[in-house]
């Protein structure tokens, strides 16, 4: 079994399949992950799951992996089941998981301002634009900055989840590229499916960060950190200003009430 | 069970699930001197810039392993919100500690009676008035010493 806790994830799982599914089972998301090369040990220590749950989910991949292997069932004791875990974060990760706030409320609109695109005559330049200003600006300047420049060198940056991290970020940046070069070129499908798939794309890392990677690095940061890291991300804040978060919320609450209004017509 | 929580007669001596070890020397965590709210200065040296532990007086005598768990590495200021007059003066000294000492955090640890939730508050208060922001947490120790929560505030 040690052996099979240090492979990569999407090689169990397609060379195993029912191992995804009883991780599926367990909320951990690794089939849809575009990368899946953390290590099975990783995946299962970052959930954090109780002794119990954890005992019994070792157990039913052994058994997916090694059917006919004579392996003993844990003795779940029912009496201790434990409560859902709250997530709580320290204030600077908090900070973070309230930006994502905002970048969902614009990923709640892609598929309204996909629609528009087809139905319009030709692509609505200044719309996609602002969108994408919104993207480059917000989404990644403002926050993903500060994630790849304070919150991950708090932790090991050749960790698994944080190269994925790291490359859905660069994922995100092609398609902003293509969604740009489609309102250009006024070529509607490049700027629907680039939107699309950026949706997608970030929709997952969000849950994923919310959910695992910031409770992940909070549970390992020492009160001196979350301290020093607070300060950090205020500093980081400082330097581009209060009127910028300002801007791209007025901008999507803007947006919101244009694509409401199309959508009640 | 009537009258104040705080004050309310508990006899747990008959404990008797006592794990841990009594081997080894458990050395003294304190940096500082003096430690009472009243008679520490923000200006002190040992608070600049520090992580700061404001203990409700009982605290460390409940919890066992105050030292090691959350004195280690803190500054430390203690008070008692039920019995401590002039509180006012906490307040003012929480505010000058963040802005002019820049401590880099607050923990707050309590007992879980209500009235030592009024240190919480008096932290937050301070916290209010100044102009810097901080993390600022808040332990809750139980009348056997366990930890109840521990959450940033």
């Amino acid at each position: 079994m040690q052996k099979v806790l240090n492979r990569e994830i999407k090689e169990l799982i397609n060379a195993y399949p029912e191992v995804g599914r009883v991780l599926e089972e367990y909320g951990i998301g690794c089939v849809p992950c575009s990368v899946g090369s953390c290590l099975l040990k990783d995946v299962v220590g970052i959930h954090n799951l109780d002794p119990q749950k954890e005992a019994t989910l070792m157990y039913r991949i052994e058994k997916a992996i090694y059917p006919d292997r004579k392996i003993s069932e844990p003795v779940v004791d029912m009496t201790k089941k434990t409560a859902p875990k709250k997530i709580t974060y320290s204030p600077p990760v908090k900070k973070l998981v309230d930006e994502h706030v905002l970048i969902k409320r614009l990923l709640a609109l892609i598929p309204s301002i996909v629609e528009f695109t087809e139905s319009s005559l030709k692509v609505d330049k200044d719309l996609i634009l602002g969108c994408v200003d919104f993207i480059r600006t917000y989404a990644d300047k403002y926050h993903h900055m500060k994630e790849e420049d304070i919150l991950f060198k708090y932790v090991d940056a050749n960790a698994e989840i944080i190269q994925v991290m790291f490359k859905d970020h660069d994922t995100g940046r092609g398609y902003v590229r293509q969604t740009v070069e489609g309102a250009e070129k006024n070529n509607k499908t490049q700027v629907k499916e680039n939107l699309l798939a950026y949706r997608e794309l970030l929709t997952q890392h969000i849950k994923k960060e919310d959910e695992i990677l910031y409770p992940w690095i909070d549970r390992q940061l020492s009160t001196t950190q979350v301290g020093e890291m607070f300060r950090k991300c205020n500093e980081a804040d400082a330097s581009v200003g209060d009127e910028l978060p300002k801007k791209y919320e007025k901008f999507i609450v803007e947006l919101e009430e244009k694509f409401l209004q199309e959508v009640t017509k | 069970m009537s009258g104040c929580p705080g004050s309310r007669t508990i006899d747990f001596s008959e404990k008797t699930n006592q794990e841990g070890s009594e081997t080894g020397k458990r050395p003294s965590q304190l940096r500082q001197w003096p430690i009472q709210m009243h008679l520490v200065s923000p200006m002190a040296p040992y608070f600049q810039g520090k992580d700061i532990l404001l203990a409700a007086d009982c605290t460390a005598f409940a919890f066992g392993e105050f030292h090691k768990d959350y004195l280690k590495g803190k500054s430390i200021a203690i008070a008692c919100p039920k019995l401590d007059s002039d509180q006012e003066i906490y307040v003012e000294k929480i505010k000058s500690l963040i802005d002019d000492a820049k401590i880099n955090t607050l923990s707050v640890i309590i007992m879980q009676v209500p009235c030592c939730f009024g240190l919480a508050q008096i932290a937050k208060d301070g916290a209010e008035k100044a102009s810097r922001k901080i993390p600022i947490k808040q332990i809750v120790i139980g009348l056997e010493g366990n930890i109840l929560s521990e959450e940033w505030i």
